[in-house]
């Protein structure tokens, strides 16, 4: 306990180096406005730092990969929050809150508590991180696909409680997304599937331009065709205001399961911060006295997205440190610069280059607290951009948004699924069809196919394996009691009518 | 509210009716797909489910969601969730605009690879402002002039993407327009 204590005190000591702070700035603004921008994600800024660090030293070289990594995975919330564009899939939950309760009017509030429950949920969860990295890997360790599936089962169930008005919508919405994730090259058997010939198709439909499509170029189209008032057409500049202790404390519970969520499923290889948010903002609706009204702007939907997110970072990092797996494509990038310096992640890193691992460590939860200011800053910049007539922001949003599409692969092929499915998702604001569960199943089919079949493969096609082990068993009770959750709270309000009216 | 009133329940039916027409285009869709795929399916290995199992049992799903939407909306449940009341007075929509805004967007992406993306972005840019109501002519061409030079210098000079240059003469034009404006 004193060693590691010495060894945090080092790590402080090393931190405040001006090249190693420096590091951490430079980190945080360029992740947060990878993650801001769509079609640039968290990860591509990552890859894209990676060559500056060739000359670094390890330590300088990590922590801006890491101030990367956590202030990548809270900028697309802010463009989530101002103009409900997603920066990243994982994003996305907190777009369905906080774009609302911008429209609401709360919208600096909004963007003060999305850096507030970022900032708390990495800072805890790197927190974490510290103190229980080696008994935490040796769990995760432990799961096959088998329990890889049931998370991603869970994440899937939290589908009944993303559908606002019907279930009935909000499952035709999922399978359409799961069957969209089963277009191209099958990951298992290299079979082609729904291709129509094409080699592009191979590749199958990038989620990215999916996400693109529906939420920035469907609200674009449906902001602009509607008839306003004149008042209505004015728009605002929004300050950002940090909640007060108070309306935190108010949340304490949505953010210390936000924490638990994020940091368990970003300890398991695979998963990561988007199946996190969406779990934890499924979750969060489920345990709310006032389920109906998540997805109209609601305060606990946001804390909890934004908090699971930042919270995966500290839980994505225990696997990578200790035991040399990385848990995602960013941890991954992140491994190949650990490599590059002829260093092994594993838990021989702990006895090699203690001071390495625990500047990380001090790294990770200062930067989570320097992004409050860093967020505040950034914020600041995209709001101005609210002064700009809506007329003139949507032309710029959709040349953004063609840039982006084209920027993933440099195929015009994604401009037009990014297109087609800005249509697509006009469509389905028009006729009632909640797009959130068409993403969740895009985002998790390809995850749930995989571990599902593997898990098949691996035990002779016996589907009660998923509720003979317990951590998997568990997982799947908890889901299918999540999906019966809305027809038992029907059955149970007819009950009480009834009774009532006897 | 049905019961007393004849003319509401005959707006209910209506309005249900209309709201049919997606769950059973998506129930046929489905359909087809589904014996695309069984037309597509190898043989799987001894023992394993294949390739194309997967998207079997996911369509079979989907076309299961669509017969429970039809049920959904005679018999009301599946509603308990959130039917709140929430929902606002119906929208009006400019259906001119719309399908002008949609063909611009389309033309936009067909025409990017032929005339190249800045002179094709400055017309988007250009047009589509203009049908979102922004009237000036100036503040047209100096917004969709400055907006294409600065995404130019963005993404072709920082972010060194290959945006499309256009074909035949375009592919001159846009080349000219870069070496002056010191992007190559």
């Amino acid at each position: 306990m004193l060693d590691q204590l010495a060894l945090l005190g080092a790590g402080l000591a090393n931190l405040f180096d001006p090249l190693n702070f420096s590091m951490i700035l430079l980190g945080l603004t360029v992740g947060i406005l990878a993650g801001a921008l769509p079609g640039i994600t968290m990860l591509n800024a990552i890859v894209l730092v990676l060559p500056f660090t060739y000359l670094m030293e390890i330590v300088p070289s990590l922590l801006l990969m890491t101030s990367v990594y956590c202030g990548g995975v809270f900028g697309g919330s802010i463009t989530g929050i101002l103009f409900n564009i997603p920066g990243d899939p994982m994003n996305v939950p907190t777009t369905w809150e906080g774009f609302q309760l911008n429209k609401k009017g709360f919208v600096s509030k909004a963007l003060g508590m999305a850096i507030m429950c970022s900032a708390i949920g990495g800072f805890l969860s790197a927190l974490v991180m510290t103190v229980a990295s080696p008994p935490f890997a040796k769990v995760a360790l432990s799961f096959s696909s088998c329990e890889y599936f049931a998370v991603v089962f869970l994440g899937l169930a939290s589908v009944v409680v993303i559908g606002t008005r019907s279930i009935g919508s909000a499952l035709i919405s999922l399978f359409i997304g799961l069957f969209l994730a089963t277009v191209g090259m099958d990951d298992i058997y290299g079979v082609p599937r729904f291709t129509f010939g094409s080699r592009i198709m191979e590749t199958g439909i990038n989620f990215t331009t999916v996400l693109i499509g529906i939420f920035a170029i469907g609200e674009v189209l449906d902001q602009l065709s509607q008839k306003k008032k004149e008042g209505e057409i004015g728009r605002v500049r929004p300050k950002t205001t940090l909640p007060r202790l108070g309306e935190i404390w108010g949340l304490r519970n949505t953010i210390l399961r936000g924490l638990g969520i994020g940091t368990v499923i970003g300890a398991i290889p695979g998963t990561g911060a988007t199946v996190a948010s969406f779990v934890s903002y499924g979750v969060e609706k489920q345990v709310s006295k006032h389920p109906e009204k998540f997805g109209t702007g609601v305060w606990e939907g946001l804390a909890a997205s934004e908090t699971s997110i930042n919270a995966s970072t500290g839980g994505a990092m225990i696997p990578l440190l200790t035991l040399g797996i990385p848990g995602s494509g960013a941890t991954a990038v992140m491994m190949g610069a650990f490599l590059l310096h002829g260093i092994q992640p594993g838990p021989l890193l702990f006895s090699k280059s203690p001071e390495a691992v625990y500047t990380i460590f001090v790294g990770m939860l200062v930067c989570n607290l320097i992004m409050i200011l860093a967020g505040l800053i950034t914020a600041k910049f995209f709001s101005e951009l609210m002064r700009v007539p809506e007329n003139i922001l949507s032309a710029f949003i959709i040349s953004f948004c063609l840039l982006g599409a084209f920027a993933l692969r440099n195929d015009m092929t994604d401009v037009w699924f990014m297109i087609i499915f800005g249509i697509v998702g006009y469509l389905m604001r028009r006729y009632d069809l909640p797009s959130p569960p068409l993403i969740l199943g895009l985002i998790l089919g390809p995850l749930a196919e995989r571990y599902f079949l593997t898990t098949m493969i691996g035990c002779g096609n016996d589907w009660t394996i998923f509720f003979c082990r317990p951590v998997s068993g568990a997982l799947m009770v908890i889901s299918i009691g999540l999906l019966l959750m809305p027809f038992l709270r029907g059955l149970l309000k007819k009950g009480k009518k009834e009774v009532s009216t006897q | 509210m049905g019961q007393n009133n004849p003319e509401g329940t005959r707006k209910n039916t209506v309005r249900n009716i209309k709201s049919l027409s997606g769950p059973i285009l998506i129930f046929f869709l489905a359909l087809f797909f589904f014996v695309l795929a069984g037309t597509l399916d190898e043989n799987p290995m001894e023992g394993q489910l294949g390739p194309f199992f997967w998207p079997k049992s996911i369509l079979i799903l989907l076309m299961l969601s669509c017969g429970f939407k039809v049920l959904e909306s005679f018999k009301g449940f599946g509603k308990g969730v959130a039917d709140s009341g929430l929902e606002g007075p119906p929208i009006q929509v400019q259906t001119g605009k719309l399908v002008a805004m949609i063909v611009m967007l389309l033309a936009a992406v067909a025409c990017m690879e032929m005339i190249g993306f800045p002179l094709c972005n400055f017309l988007f840019l250009l047009l589509f402002m203009r049908v979102a109501g922004l009237k000036k002519k100036s503040y047209l061409l100096i917004l969709s002039g400055l907006g294409t030079i600065l995404l130019l210098y963005i993404f072709v000079k920082v972010v060194y993407l290959p945006l499309p240059k256009g074909r035949w003469f375009f592919t001159d034009v846009t080349i000219f327009l870069y070496r002056f404006l010191h992007i190559i």
